[in-house]
């Protein structure tokens, strides 16, 4: 049973690993590097929380 | 499949979603620490006997009460993912949050590839099988959490809510089912932690326990982490921190009294199961595979969190071109930053692979030391640079610089402590981090924005 | 103050930075593995005991240890491993001047950068 299991988290290790790396593979070529990479710290802060002073 | 581009908040900007509430924090929080009382804070016993493990689980407990002061009120204000890393780039300068930065991604990838380990050979033990190896249980620990942070970190969040509760409610049964309140029947505790063996290496043997001591607690400031994900986070992670300090210092106190009153500490000093075994030796099957599931759920909580916290500590020093900024990517769909959490994968899988749980620890144990120490004068700073009124903050902190004080002269005997066991490893990791730092200011600095780097809506700091 | 402006980073300099901080961390960690540096001083005070009495074991510490399925001879090698915790004066100091030669040049590196940052802020307003 254990052998089993162990046989198995090998199997789900390389199906999701191939997936993420399916997936990574599409959003890099889907969307450009500009969108992709657009994240910048302290906006959502800006708007979210109200800093007076 | 095609893929819908979900509106992002600002424009055409893809970021972070705030979708976290303090639950999740306490989650984030006490499900990396956790699995900390299923494992490592009995080595503390090996180090300086039983007495010295609870003497540390207190004073540790102090420590870490002061790191959560210090950092809800500092986090409550510089609300940015990286936690510690943005706090630092806005009050000490970049070289220190680029090294605040390596010292999170250590600690919880090496926490992470703890985790692991433990998982794996807790299995393999329970199994009992020849020839089984841990391998299979470790990779499949670690790609499936890696998945599910790259699927989003709502559901991460909310998977180790419930495993971090169930985990921690084991402990509770645990406490209640063996009698608490009568000695004699099941707990032995006074035949067991006698005068005579107490502390056996006397009082150096204390000083000595703090390296793991820290193990009672190493991670709970991971609630930084999340501060771009959670949707208030001037309340929810200063109580998602709080809240979660005082469930670990209860659990820390049920954990150490339950095992000192039913192993000798010369066993306790070296089993990977303590909690595990405690049960064992009540004698109850049903207690045992509780807290067998229970060991392996605090082991997934804490990898799960530590994939989450080093990720958003890698992506932000890409946002900031510390590193390639490439790094710096957020999945349009899922909203993670998941060219991070791809890349710390097979580092993690590969030291799981190598080092031992021992040594996993203490690489974990030694960053996060160097980060408290960092965090002990970064208040100071802050309270200099912005006194209080000058700029509003979510949480102020009481005592001040009090709590700043006892963690810094902590950090000073931790060191000492981890010079009596592993001091030419912290030699070896203090050159690295030398190396790295000439590095990035003599080089990789020119790739860095100057001004962009401060985004908080705050004045010129006092003195500049 | 005028504003700095970054050069851009091609992309094999990228591909080359990221190598350069993998190769760092696996030598900063698995170096001192290979070494055998990790891992405090441990060892065996052997005694001549077959009895739980002359390894310091009470009748409550013995049945347990018999719960867990040791017998004196197996329990010797872990009860009788210790530590020996001596100070080595010049592996402290060295210690000591590592870190806090590190803390310093951090701080103090730190800080130049810090004005740099702090001046082009607040004079862009």
């Amino acid at each position: 049973m254990w052998t089993a299991l162990s046989y198995a988290s090998w199997g789900i290790s390389i199906v999701l690993a191939l997936w993420m790396l399916y997936d990574w593979f599409k959003i890099d070529t889907t969307f450009s590097e500009e969108v992709l990479t657009s994240s910048r710290e302290g906006e959502l802060e800006a708007v979210s929380e109200k800093h007076r002073i | 499949m095609t893929i819908t581009l979900e509106p992002a908040i600002h424009g055409d900007r893809v970021s972070l979603l705030r979708v976290l509430g303090p639950a999740h924090v306490w989650a984030l929080g006490v499900g990396i620490v956790l699995v900390g009382e299923f494992t490592g804070w009995n080595f503390a016993a090996d180090k300086g006997g039983a007495l010295a493990a609870l003497i540390v689980c207190w004073i540790v407990g102090l420590l870490y009460t002061s790191v959560a002061m210090i950092d809800s009120e500092v986090t409550s204000t510089v609300a940015a993912a990286g936690g510690q890393y943005a706090q630092a780039k806005h009050i000490v300068g970049p070289l220190m949050a680029f090294n605040v930065a390596l010292f999170l991604v250590f600690a919880y990838t090496m926490l992470e590839v703890s985790d692991a380990i433990l998982l794996g050979d807790t299995i393999v033990a329970k199994a009992a099988v020849e020839g089984l190896n841990h391998n299979a249980f470790i990779a499949a620990t670690i790609v499936v959490l890696a998945w599910l942070n790259y699927r989003g970190v709502l559901m991460t969040l909310n998977v180790n809510f419930v495993i971090t509760a169930v985990a921690y409610v084991s402990i509770v049964i645990l406490f209640f089912s063996v009698s608490p309140w009568t000695q004699g029947a099941v707990l032995k505790l006074n035949e067991l932690v006698t005068p005579g063996n107490a502390l056996p290496y006397g009082w150096i043997g204390v000083i000595a326990a703090f390296q793991f001591g820290i193990w009672y607690y190493l991670g709970i400031e991971g609630t930084t982490q999340a501060a771009e994900e959670v949707r208030s986070p001037a309340r929810s992670l200063p109580y998602g921190t709080m809240a979660g300090m005082i469930t670990l210092l209860i659990a820390a106190a049920m954990t150490w009294y339950v095992c000192a009153s039913l192993m000798p500490w010369e066993y306790l000093g070296i089993t990977y199961y303590p909690l595990w075994d405690a049960a064992k030796l009540t004698g109850s099957p049903l207690l045992e595979n509780l807290l067998f599931i229970a060991t392996l759920l605090a082991a997934l909580a804490s990898a799960n969190g530590c994939i989450n916290d080093a990720a958003r500590a890698w992506f932000s020093l890409g946002r900031d071109r510390y590193l390639p900024s490439w790094f710096s990517a957020v999945h349009p769909r899922y909203r993670t930053p998941y060219r991070s959490i791809l890349f710390l994968l097979p580092i993690a899988l590969a030291f799981a692979f190598i080092a031992d749980l021992n040594q996993a620890i203490t690489f974990s144990i030694l960053s996060g030391v160097l980060q408290y120490t960092f965090m002990s004068i970064n208040i100071m700073m802050f309270r200099k640079k912005w006194p209080l009124g000058s700029i509003q903050r979510g949480y102020t902190h009481p005592f001040h610089p009090l709590p700043a004080i006892v963690l810094f002269c902590l950090c000073v005997v931790t060191f000492f402590a981890i010079f009596l066991g592993f001091g030419s490893q912290l030699i070896a990791m203090v050159a690295f981090y030398f190396l790295i730092s000439l590095w990035f200011h003599f080089y990789r600095y020119k790739f860095v924005r100057r001004g962009d780097q401060f985004t908080m809506p705050w004045p010129k700091p006092q003195g500049y | 103050m005028s504003r700095y402006t970054p050069p851009k980073q091609s992309k094999a300099g990228q591909i080359f930075d990221i190598a350069v901080v993998v190769v760092a961390i696996f030598v900063a960690l698995w170096l001192p593995l290979k070494m055998g540096l990790a891992g405090a001083a441990k060892s065996i005070d052997a005694l001549d005991a077959t009895t739980w009495e002359a390894l310091g074991q009470n009748p409550t510490m013995a049945s347990i240890w018999e719960k867990l399925g040791y017998t004196p001879e197996t329990a010797h090698d872990i009860i009788q491993n210790r530590f020996h915790y001596v100070i080595d004066w010049p592996t402290l100091i060295i210690m000591a001047a590592v870190l806090i030669g590190y803390f310093v040049f951090l701080f103090r590196a730190s800080d130049r950068e810090y004005r740099d940052v702090i001046n082009e802020k607040f004079d862009d307003k």
